[in-house]
């Protein structure tokens, strides 16, 4: 059973993965960005490597622009842009420090790239030149486009939220609702707000409208904790991706485990088996039938979780009982 | 509402299922083997224990479960396996995700058409008390209809039922209220919280958990946390009020002590702009700590960590991780696991070998060696000039200079020593310069010639300072960007549109109003006095 729904990728990168990302359009296509230096397309349909480029340094994220443009970057500082149909790269730019996060963002055809340099910087893919450079109050760990807005967490805890139609000035600046780390931000398909997660096993759902009656919605829950001895280990949350149709989400943490949530309800919908490392990064496909799953240790603490140091992609194709609110 | 319909008539079980005979295999045929079990009960509660034994037993470790979805949730839960169907039922009524609860969730049309049934009777009707499946003979039945003579058979094929006179209007009701159309939807009121349950269950089980339900871990209290009670982390001279969590107050009061300490830091000045822009919020004073103290770090995190000399220098917040029952999977420093693990050797290594090596050397590996190579210059603001110029000229002939990379990265090592130590003096300068940037870039911008020595220095380098290429290259990665793009972009035109984008707006996006419009709607006024006026 487990066998038909859930595989791993052949020929994994090397070293830890830390981004995975479906195309844009299909569950054919997977990309796949690694602290090996590598960022790789995969085939899911037939389980092969498509094809594999280099940066100079390991590579902390990676997008589509659109089914056959990638763009990565990573400690390098440098984003590349990867034509995947002519196999050819091409460098965009660089932060001054390395790339945390890219973000592909349709409602301005624009890429968004975040960095530990403390700015946020807009690209134009069809001239390919930094646009704009936007600093940001900290250092930049998380980033989620939701709809003409954009989501920047930093760290110290900060959240700015910008318009993308007006870069002028931040829209609106926040302080996290999580006591710890901001970990990851991803923002709801319907754009109404987002998810985020930090280090301490916890995950806030927040709302862009800034109405008393629309923040009254906003909550958190624990979640990634597992007890043993009578303590409770709190592992971080570093992954979300959202299902397009349902606007649930998927949360992956240090602990291994994969759970999906259905965050109007504040319901959980299911838990997925135990991995062998921590979930690193999550993506599902842009019709949220398959979500891919990658498992890496990252140095969280002295041991790896559960002993093993796997570092693996899982294909999982998921139904509407593990994905759709009840 | 169920209540009062159980009166009229009494429970029944929606799921018709085939139960397993001795010559079932045979023929599939009704006649022996099949027994209905949309049969009616004494009570509710018989109901209950029929369905849970019938339908809702787990096969696997034969828990009894209480209704569909919550088999199906067990068992991907529990036995991580994907049930599709009720066990014992026929397939138009084995939906798993409708959620039938004794008497409450059948479908209206369930309903009805079992009224129906009870009224009309049938000819065939085994004594036992049991009844057809509602769709086998739906369709004869539907020709038949409440025949007028089906009175009789409805006594005999329900002995303990006194014929109900009053039945007619029966089918013709309405919809039972309490049976909602849809799965999952039914109100659950009289219904157990599911004692026997694993724990993640309850959050799971349908839609009867009331709102209030949040699990343990849902806490309703974060969400009306306001910010104001977070303690001013950056506010050093502000004392922590009082945290809700005591490892929060650890944390957080190492994070104002460290800040206090960073804020004394000579960096202070320059960061004025950035500071207030980067706390710009409320609950942060003028003091300016926070930003330089956590970029150090980051900066020390990113590039610094290699080598020893980052040790001293850092001055990162410390996490609380270990509380009276609970630690925290994540190492002590507030910095993120990327960003430690950015120090780790292998990847600062790693640069000199794929840079080294690469056909293709990307124009930050060129950057990289050309700041290694620059780092050797005694002065280092002529330095800091030099590698942008070296950078820009970089970027715009990045092939030309692939060789030279080589060369360089292997000639880099003896540019060690001098370049460590310079290595923190060269981050602040450089967190100063990206403030100041602009005026910077502009200055420095001019002077071309120096950027044709730097190959020439970078080839006197000696080997193998990977690690310090790392912080060396930064200063001219930071103004690089900006003087490429002749510093335009660190300051958006004032539509607050990037040039290349206007394009790429749609029309009736205009900005100004498509922003005042904007759903959200946050008016002008009460956004103003959360951006700083200088931010850009």
């Amino acid at each position: 059973m487990e066998s038909r729904t859930e595989f791993k990728i052949k020929s994994p990168p090397t070293d830890a993965i830390s981004a995975v990302e479906f195309g844009p359009n299909s569950t054919q296509f997977l990309l796949v960005s690694s602290w090996d230096s590598t960022v790789r397309l995969y085939d899911i349909h037939a389980n092969t490597m498509r094809l594999k480029y280099n940066h100079d340094l390991p590579v902390l994220d990676v997008a589509f622009q659109d089914a056959v443009h990638a763009y990565s970057g990573g400690l390098g500082n440098t984003l590349k842009m990867y034509d995947i149909n002519s196999n050819t790269e091409s460098i965009m730019g660089t932060h001054d420090k390395p790339i945390r996060k890219i973000e592909y963002c349709a409602a301005v055809n624009a890429i968004l790239t975040g960095g530990w340099d403390a700015a946020v910087k807009l690209w134009d893919p069809r001239t390919p030149t930094c646009v704009g450079s936007y600093l940001q109050p900290e250092v930049v760990l998380a980033l989620s486009v939701c709809g003409d807005k954009f989501v920047v967490g930093t760290a110290k805890r900060k959240v700015c939220i910008w318009d993308l139609r007006n870069m002028a000035g931040m829209f609106q600046r926040r302080e996290s609702s999580l006591k710890y780390q901001t970990r990851c931000i991803k923002g709801f398909p319907n754009e109404q707000g987002y998810v985020l997660s930090s280090i301490e096993g916890r995950v806030a759902v927040e709302y862009l409208d800034t109405m008393p009656e629309a923040q009254k919605k906003k909550y958190a829950f624990k979640c990634h904790r597992i007890k043993e001895n009578n303590v409770e280990h709190i592992y971080p949350v570093n992954a979300i991706s959202f299902h397009s149709a349902y606007n649930t989400f998927a949360t992956g943490g240090s602990d291994g485990y994969v759970n999906i949530w259905d965050g109007f309800n504040k319901k959980r919908l299911c838990q997925f088996h135990r991995y062998n490392a921590g979930v690193a990064a999550l993506s599902f496909s842009h019709d949220g039938s398959v979500l891919a799953i990658g498992v890496s240790y990252l140095n969280e603490a002295e041991i790896p979780p559960g002993g093993s140091d796997e570092r693996e992609i899982y294909i999982r194709y998921v139904n509407d009982q593990e994905t759709k609110p009840k | 509402m169920g209540r009062k319909k159980k009166k009229q008539s009494r429970p029944w079980c929606w799921y018709p299922f085939c139960f397993i005979g001795e010559d079932d295999d045979n023929d599939g045929s009704p006649t022996v083997t099949f027994t209905y079990c949309n049969r009616e009960f004494e009570d509710e509660k018989i109901l209950i224990q029929h369905q849970k034994a019938k339908h809702f037993k787990c096969h696997i470790c034969h828990k009894k479960l209480y209704t569909g979805p919550g088999l199906s949730i067990h068992c991907m839960q529990v036995h991580k396996e994907a049930i599709d169907k009720v066990p014992n039922s026929l397939p138009n009524r084995s939906n798993i995700e409708i959620e039938i609860y004794g008497m409450e969730g059948i479908p209206p049309n369930d309903a009805k058409e079992h009224e129906r049934q009870r009224n009309g009777g049938r000819p065939g009707t085994p004594s036992s008390g049991e009844d057809e499946p509602v769709q086998k003979k739906a369709k004869p039945e539907g020709l038949l209809g409440s025949a007028p003579g089906a009175m009789s058979g409805m006594g005999t094929g329900l002995p303990g039922m006194p014929p109900q006179p009053g039945m007619p209007p029966q089918p013709g009701m309405p919809p039972l209220p309490g049976m909602a159309p849809h799965h999952g939807m039914a109100p659950h009121p009289g219904m157990p919280p599911h004692p026997g349950m694993p724990p993640m269950h309850p959050m799971m089980s349908m839609g009867h958990v009331g709102p209030p339900f949040m699990g343990p871990g849902m806490m309703p209290g974060m969400s009306g946390m306001p910010s104001g009670m977070q303690p001013p982390v950056s506010g050093a001279s502000i004392p922590p009020s009082r945290p809700l969590f005591p490892s929060a107050a650890v944390s957080t009061s190492a994070a104002s002590t460290v800040a206090s300490v960073s804020g004394s830091a000579p960096l202070g000045t320059d960061f004025k702009p950035i500071t207030s822009v980067a706390s710009g919020g409320s609950s942060i004073g003028p003091v300016k700590p926070t930003f330089p103290a956590y970029s150090s770090a980051g900066e020390a995190g990113v590039s610094v960590a290699g080598n020893n000399l980052a040790g001293g220098d850092q001055k990162v917040n410390l996490i609380a991780t270990t509380g009276a029952a609970s630690k925290i999977i994540h190492p002590p420093e507030d910095l993120s696991l990327e960003e430690i693990r950015a120090r780790l050797p292998k990847y600062q290594r790693r640069q000199t070998d794929e840079s080294g090596r690469s056909a293709q050397s990307e124009a930050a590996a060129a950057a990289v060696a050309v700041a290694a190579a620059a780092a050797a210059a005694a002065n280092q603001q002529q330095q800091a000039a030099a590698l942008q110029q070296a950078a820009a000229q970089q970027q715009q002939a990045v092939q030309q200079q692939q060789q030279q990379v080589q060369q360089q990265q292997q000639q880099a090592a003896a540019a060690n020593a001098a370049a460590a130590f310079q290595a923190d003096q060269q981050q602040r300068q450089q967190q100063a310069a990206a403030l100041n940037a602009l005026q910077q870039q502009q200055q420095r911008f001019p002077r071309p010639p120096q950027a044709v020595m730097v190959p020439a220095s970078a080839a006197a380098m000696p080997v193998s300072s990977v690690a310090l290429m790392a912080p060396l290259m930064r200063p001219t990665m930071t103004l690089a960007p900006a003087l490429i793009h002749g510093g335009n972009m660190m300051r958006p035109p004032p539509m607050g549109l990037p040039p290349g984008m206007i394009g790429a707006i749609p029309p009736g996006a205009a900005m100004h109003p498509a922003f005042a419009a904007a759903p959200m709607g946050f008016p002008g006024p009460m956004l103003a006095p959360m951006m700083h006026p200088r931010f850009r």
